[in-house]
C-alpha cells in the first residue's frame, strides 16, 4: 500500500487541453473519489495513473516512486472498468487468476488466492462459468476479485457500478466500502454521482472543465461549499439559490432578491453592502415557518418521497425546493413562509462563484 | 392458413426467381455429370438419363489430370490465405487500435484498390512477373493473391477488431501482461472468428480466381482446377460435357460444403462481439 501524489498533472489532446495542472495528494490507505460531471476529465486522470494514458506535463508518483515513465504492468495498481473488462473466452476463475499466472506464481498459490477471493466475493459457486452466464452484479464483483488477488498498492475504480440497476449499485457502493475497511488499500474511485462520492469516500476530490474545485471530507464539502459549483454539485436535491444585493436594515444585514423579497443573513458575514451576490439554501435547511420569520413562497408543486416532502415553491421568481418532514396537507398555490436559520445560508459572490 | 405461414409463403414465391436463376446451374452441372456420355445431347433436353455414370468422375480424375489440379489450387489458395491473414493481423490491429497520420488515406487507398479490376492488371503484372522470374510458377499467383485480397482482408479484420473492447487489453496490461501476450492471450482469441471468416472468403477468392491463373501460368501441370477445367473445353476439336460437369462438381461442391458449415463461426464471432 502507498500513498499517491499529482502534481502539476496536465493533458493535452493535440492543442486541446484537458486538465489543467492537478495537484491532488492522497494518503496511503484513503479512499479518495474523483467526482464531477461527464466530460471534467476524472476518467482521463485516473487513466494517467493507471498508466493507460500519457502524462503531457507534470508528475505521478506512487509512494517514492515516480511513475511518469513506467508501463502499466509495472505500476503494481489495480482497475476495475465501468464495464468490468472481463476477459470473456475465460472463465471466473482464470478471470480472476490471470494476472497471477502471468507473475508465475505456483498453481497452488494462484487456486489459494482465487478461492480466498471468492469467498470473500461470494463467486465461489460460479468459478467455473464463464463471464457471459453471470449477472450484472456478479461480473462486477469478478471485476473487484481480479483487483483483489493482486495485493496491489493501489486500486483504481472506473464508474464501476454505473452499469447496475439502482437497487444494486447501493448494494454494491456498500460492499466496496466494507471491503475497504477490511483491505485498507488506497483507493482512488471515478464517479459522476454525487451521492456515491458523498457515501464512500474519505475524502473528495470535485472536478469541473480539467480543474479541481474543491477536495475535502465529503461533511466539510457539504456544509462549506467553496464556490457555487461545488454548492450545486453536491447535496441532492441541489442547493437552492437566490440572486441578489446585500442590504442592511434595524433587523440586521440581509440579501435583497430582484423582487425586493428579504433573505436575512448572518451579522457575521463579511459580505459588502451592495454587493451581488448569490443566497443559498439547501432544500432541508429550509423550513415551515410562521409569523414575520423568512420570507414568502408559494407552492407549485408537492413530491412526497417517503422520508419527506418536497416542496417545491416560488420564491422572487425562482423555483426553489424545500424539504419538509411534517405530514401537513400543504396545496399547488397555497402561500406559505419559508425560513432559512442564518447559521445554515451559504453566500457566494456572483461573479466569480466563491464563497464568502 | 395461419398468418406466418402465409408471410413464409409469400416470402418464398418473391424469392422464387432468384431461386431458379442460381439452382439451374447447378441442376444442369449434376446431371450432365452423372449422364451416360451418349445421352449427353439429346433434343429436347431432358432432366432424366438411364442410369447414374458414377464412372464419369474417375475417368475423369484420370484424363483430365484432376488430381495434380486440385493439389495445386489447394497450395495455392491455402498458402496464400494463410499469408494473407498472417499479414493483415498487424496491419488491421494497427488501424484499429493506434492513431498515425494518414490513417485515413491508408483506409482510402485499401478501399480504392479494390475497385481495380484484376483485368486491367494483368499484362502490367504479367511484366512484373517476368521480371522476378516468377511466370509459370504457382507461387507467382500466391504472390498476386495475397496483394489482391489482403485490402479486404485487412478491412474485414479491422472493423471486427474495433468491436473488441479496448479495456479488455487496457485491462491485461494492468494485470502486468506485456503487449505481446496481451495480443496472444486476450486479443486474437477473440478475434478468431473474424480471423476465420476472413479466411474463408480470402480461400473461396483464390479457389475460383480464374484470369491471372490463365495468364500467369503456361505449363499444364501447374494448372489451377478452374484453368484446367477450361483447358477441357477451349480450344478442343470435341469437349466431353461429362466430364467437364463432372469435374466442375468436384471443384465447387467441397467447397460450398466446408463454406456452409464454417458460416456458424459469423454468427458467433458477431455474438462473440457483443460480450460486456
Amino acid at each position: 500500500m502507498a500513498s499517491v501524489t499529482i502534481s502539476g498533472v496536465e493533458k493535452w489532446f493535440g492543442t486541446l487541453q484537458i486538465l489543467h495542472g492537478i495537484d491532488i495528494d492522497i494518503e496511503d490507505q484513503e479512499f479518495v473519489v474523483l467526482v464531477g460531471p461527464s466530460g471534467c476529465g476524472k476518467s482521463t486522470l485516473l487513466r494517467m495513473i493507471a498508466g493507460l494514458e500519457s502524462i503531457s506535463d507534470g508528475e505521478i508518483s506512487i509512494g517514492t516512486r515516480m511513475i511518469n515513465d513506467v508501463p502499466a504492468r509495472d505500476r503494481d495498481i489495480a482497475m476495475v472498468f465501468q464495464n468490468y473488462a472481463l476477459y470473456p473466452h475465460m472463465s471466473v476463475f482464470d478471470n480472476i487468476g490471470f494476472s497471477l499466472k502471468l507473475r508465475k506464481r505456483s498453481k497452488q498459490e494462484i487456486s489459494e488466492k482465487i478461492n480466498e477471493a471468492a469467498e470473500i466475493l461470494d463467486l465461489t459457486p460460479y468459478l467455473e462459468r464463464s463471464p457471459r452466464q453471470l449477472s450484472g452484479g456478479q461480473r462486477q464483483r469478478v471485476a473487484m476479485g481480479r483487483a483483489l488477488v493482486r495485493d496491489a498498492q493501489v486500486f483504481l475504480f472506473d464508474e464501476p457500478l454505473s452499469n447496475l440497476d439502482a437497487k444494486l449499485r447501493v448494494v454494491m457502493r456498500t460492499e466496496i466500502k466494507a471491503l475497504h475497511q477490511r483491505l485498507k488499500t488506497t483507493s482512488v474511485y471515478v464517479t459522476h454521482d454525487q451521492i456515491e462520492a458523498m457515501t464512500m469516500a474519505d475524502r473528495i476530490v470535485v472536478m469541473n472543465k480539467g480543474r479541481v474545485e474543491q477536495t475535502g471530507t465529503p461533511m466539510d464539502l457539504y456544509d462549506f461549499p467553496a464556490n457555487l459549483f461545488v454548492a450545486d454539485f453536491i447535496g441532492s436535491p441541489s442547493m437552492n439559490f437566490i440572486e441578489g444585493i446585500v442590504a442592511a436594515d434595524n433587523e440586521g444585514p440581509f440579501v435583497m432578491a430582484k423582487d425586493r423579497t428579504r433573505l436575512a443573513i448572518s451579522r457575521e458575514s463579511s459580505a459588502a453592502l451592495g454587493q451581488k451576490v448569490v443566497y443559498g439554501a439547501r432544500p432541508e435547511h429550509l423550513v415551515l415557518a410562521s409569523g414575520n420569520e423568512g420570507f414568502d413562497a408559494t407552492i407549485e408543486v408537492i413530491e412526497p418521497t417517503g422520508p419527506n416532502i418536497q416542496i417545491f415553491a416560488d420564491v422572487a421568481g425562482q423555483r426553489i425546493c424545500a424539504l419538509s418532514t411534517e405530514r401537513r396537507t400543504h396545496k399547488p398555490g397555497q402561500r406559505i413562509r419559508l425560513h432559512c436559520p442564518e447559521t445554515s445560508v451559504h453566500l457566494f459572490d456572483a461573479s466569480s462563484g466563491a464563497r464568502i | 392458413m395461419t398468418p406466418k405461414l402465409k408471410k413464409s409463403l409469400l416470402y418464398w414465391l418473391l424469392l422464387s426467381p432468384l431461386c431458379v436463376v442460381i439452382l439451374l446451374p447447378f441442376g444442369i452441372m449434376f446431371v450432365t455429370a452423372l449422364r451416360p456420355r451418349d445421352e449427353l445431347f439429346v433434343y429436347p433436353p431432358t432432366w432424366t438419363f438411364s442410369e447414374f455414370r458414377w464412372e464419369n468422375f474417375a475417368e475423369m480424375w484420370v484424363k483430365t489430370n484432376f488430381g495434380g489440379a486440385l493439389l495445386n489450387s489447394l497450395y495455392v489458395s491455402l498458402t496464400s490465405t494463410i499469408i494473407a491473414i498472417v499479414l493483415s493481423i498487424p496491419a488491421a490491429y494497427a488501424l484499429s487500435r493506434y492513431r498515425f497520420s494518414g490513417k485515413g488515406l491508408y483506409r482510402n487507398f485499401l478501399l480504392m484498390t479494390q475497385m481495380m479490376s484484376p483485368i486491367v492488371l494483368v499484362l502490367g503484372l504479367f511484366r512484373l512477373m517476368v521480371h522476378l522470374n516468377l511466370v509459370n510458377s504457382l507461387n507467382s499467383l500466391v504472390v498476386t493473391y495475397v496483394a489482391f485480397n489482403m485490402a479486404f482482408t485487412i478491412w474485414m479484420l479491422q472493423s471486427y477488431f474495433n468491436t473488441i473492447p479496448r479495456e479488455l487489453e487496457e485491462a491485461s496490461w494492468i494485470d502486468g501482461a506485456t503487449s505481446f501476450t496481451s495480443l496472444v492471450k486476450i486479443f486474437l482469441p477473440l478475434a478468431v472468428p473474424a480471423m476465420v471468416v476472413t479466411a474463408i472468403f480470402t480461400f473461396i477468392n483464390s479457389w475460383n480466381e480464374f484470369v491471372l491463373a490463365l495468364t500467369l501460368i503456361r505449363s499444364q501441370n501447374d494448372y489451377t482446377l478452374p484453368v484446367q477445367i477450361f483447358s477441357q473445353v477451349a480450344g478442343r476439336y470435341q469437349v466431353e460435357w461429362h466430364h467437364v460437369m463432372a469435374a466442375t462438381v468436384l471443384a465447387t461442391v467441397p467447397v460450398a460444403i466446408v463454406f456452409s458449415w464454417l458460416q456458424r463461426y459469423l454468427i458467433r464471432g458477431m455474438a462473440l462481439g457483443a460480450v460486456k
